[in-house]
Parts: C-alpha cells; structure tokens; sequence
C-alpha cells in the first residue's frame, strides 16, 4: 500500500510541475493567481499522502488543515486587492 | 481603501467560517505539546480570521466591532500574562520562568506545574500575536489613515 | 483490515488523481482565463473531496477520518467561494470572454 501511494504522490507532484508553467507564462496576473490556487489545493492533497507513508498521519492532518485555510483567505484577499479600481 | 463587498456570497461564507476558524486556532494553541502547534502558530490563524473578516466587510463595518482600544488591550494583556507568569515564580523564591516553584501556589506534582505553566505562556503569546497581526494588516491596508477622521477626537 | 475497506478506498484516490489530471490538462489547454477557471474551480474541487474521501475510508473510524471529513467539508465550502471572488474581480477589471470566431488571442490583464 506504501508503494500506491508513492505513485499517486509523484504522480500529483507531475501534475504540480505542469501547472507551474501557467504560473510563469500565464499572461496577465489573473492567470496565475488561479494557478497558485490549484498548486494549493494539490499540495494539500501531497502533505496527507505523505503522512500515510510516514504512518503519523494526527500530525499531517493538522498541518494540511491550516494550509487549506491560509489558501482560501490568500486567494480572497489578491482578488479583493486586485480587484480595486483606483490606485494606492 | 477596502471597500465592503457588496456580494452576498462572499460575505455570507466567511460570516460562517470565521467562528470555526477561531474555533481551531484555539484547538492549536491549547495541543501545542502534543501535536504541531503553539502560541505563535495558533495567534497567526486568530489573527487571519481576522483578515478575512476585515477583507469582507471593510475598515469601517470591522472597526465598529474591533476598536483600537480592545486591539491595544489584547496585546497588552498577553504581555501580562507572559511576565506575570515569570514574576509569580519568582516571588515563590524560584528563578525567573521556572514553573516547578508554582506547585506549591496550585496544589499540584511539579511536573504537572511545568505543563501549566507553559500552557499559561503559550495562550498569553497567542493573544499578543493576534492583536499585532491584526494591526499591522490594518495600519498597511488603510494607508495610515484612520477610517472616520472627524469623528474620532485626536 | 478488511480489503474491501482498501479496495474502495483506493477506487476513490484513483478517481480522484484521474479528475487532478483532467483539471491540470484543462488549465494548460483551454484559450481563455475564465474556461481556466472553470477547469480548476470544478475539476479540482471534486478531485479532492474524492481523493479525502479515500483517505478517511482507508483511516477507519477514528478521529482523524472526523478530522479528514473536516476538511473535506470547509474545502466543498470555501473553494468555489475563492473561485467566485476571483472571477468577479477580473470581470470589473474588464477581461472579456473568450467568443468563437471573435477575438483569437488570449486577452489577460
């Protein structure tokens, strides 16, 4: 069971990497700003797979929690930011 | 300036979220010995609650709730707790943070004493940083600013 | 444990990388900023209410699966959320969709 879940970490890891490159040539700052939302939310998904392999999943549990929260409220406050009509 | 968001999707998720995201703050200040967690990881999430209230709402709705008073308040009492911790083991004829001294003052093994008193520190050290963050965010986002200049008296 | 329990827990991760994949081709391949956004805002969001809903299967009844099935619920809640801010916010910064035959470069901000 170790083994599948090594694939399926690695496997997402790929899927990380691809989407990277919407992060860097994504034209305009909207792009990328959904890219970080899904490299987030892949992320999320790596951190409880490496507590499985890790056998201490209370501990990763925790953590990808407080990751999944900091994402949201990140991505609100760059679109309400991003979102203004007049300069600072 | 932050203005309110006039959308009723945003403003109602987050008005549900946010007792649930203090509510776990306080799970990670309260578990620091036993799992990732601590005084300064569980202020940042109180304090991002907070965030996301002020984001949602504006400086003025959120303002109203938060004063600047209860804000310095905060920050001042997590100060207290933390040194007045430190000064009651030292009036016990102990060094300056040693908990073992306070077995005597809460009837308790020493050992038990220790995680108390380091319970005690850690939720002091969470409402300092929840009240700072939260100022800062506010001092960088409002421009310098107050948000009602005329009424409040200088 | 029993190997139904593994079985069908492995089903859901399965699904659940399969829709990540879907989502990930989705962002790269679509012409214009709000398909991408569709892409990732469904795709990736069922990917992980599958992919947590194996894990927990494969915990068993525990306080982590509760912990699990938390998170699992407040991401169902705040990720289309995100995902309706963001597009509303690109809609007042007057990104226009993309239309067929019309405009056939990609217009971002």
């Amino acid at each position: 069971m170790s083994t599948f879940f090594l694939t399926i970490g690695f496997g997402l890891c790929a899927f990380v990497f691809c989407v990277l490159y919407r992060v860097v040539f994504g034209p305009g700052v909207f792009n990328r700003i959904a890219a970080i939302s899904a490299i987030g939310t892949k992320t999320l998904i790596i951190l409880l797979i490496m507590g499985f392999i890790y056998d201490r999943v209370e501990m990763f549990v925790d953590i990808s929690m407080v990751y999944a929260l900091l994402n949201f409220i990140g991505v609100l406050a760059a679109a309400k930011f991003l979102g203004l009509e007049t300069d600072l | 300036m932050i203005r309110s968001s006039e959308d009723i999707i945003v403003r109602t998720v987050s008005r549900i979220l946010v007792p649930f995201i203090q509510l776990f703050a306080l799970y990670v200040i309260a578990h620091g010995h036993h799992s990732p967690g601590g005084g300064f990881q569980g202020g940042v999430i109180l304090g991002a609650s907070l965030v996301l209230l002020l984001i949602t709402y504006g400086p003025q709705e959120t303002r109203r709730h938060i004063s600047e008073k209860s804000l310095i308040a905060f920050g001042s009492l997590g100060v207290i707790v933390y040194s007045g911790i430190g000064l009651i083991c030292l009036f016990l004829l102990g060094n300056y943070l040693d908990y073992g001294k306070l077995s005597g003052l809460l009837r308790v093994v020493p050992s038990e004493a220790r995680s108390l008193g380091i319970l005690g520190v850690e939720i002091g050290v969470g409402f300092t940083v929840m009240a700072i963050m939260f100022s800062i965010f506010f001092d960088i986002s409002s421009g310098g600013k107050p948000p009602d200049d005329e009424k409040n008296n200088p | 444990m029993m190997g139904g329990a593994i079985i069908l827990s492995a089903l859901f991760l399965l699904g659940g990388v399969f829709f990540f994949f879907t989502a990930t081709v989705g962002v790269l391949r679509f012409p214009d900023f709000f398909s991408r956004l569709h892409a990732t805002g469904k795709g990736d969001t069922l990917a992980v209410l599958l992919c947590l809903i194996g894990l927990a299967i494969y915990e068993g009844f525990s306080l982590t699966a509760l912990k699990i099935v938390f998170i699992a619920v407040f991401m169902a809640l705040a990720q289309p959320t995100a995902t309706h801010a963001i597009s509303r916010a690109a809609l007042r910064k007057g990104i226009q969709p993309w239309m067929k035959g019309g405009q056939e470069n990609d217009s971002g901000v």
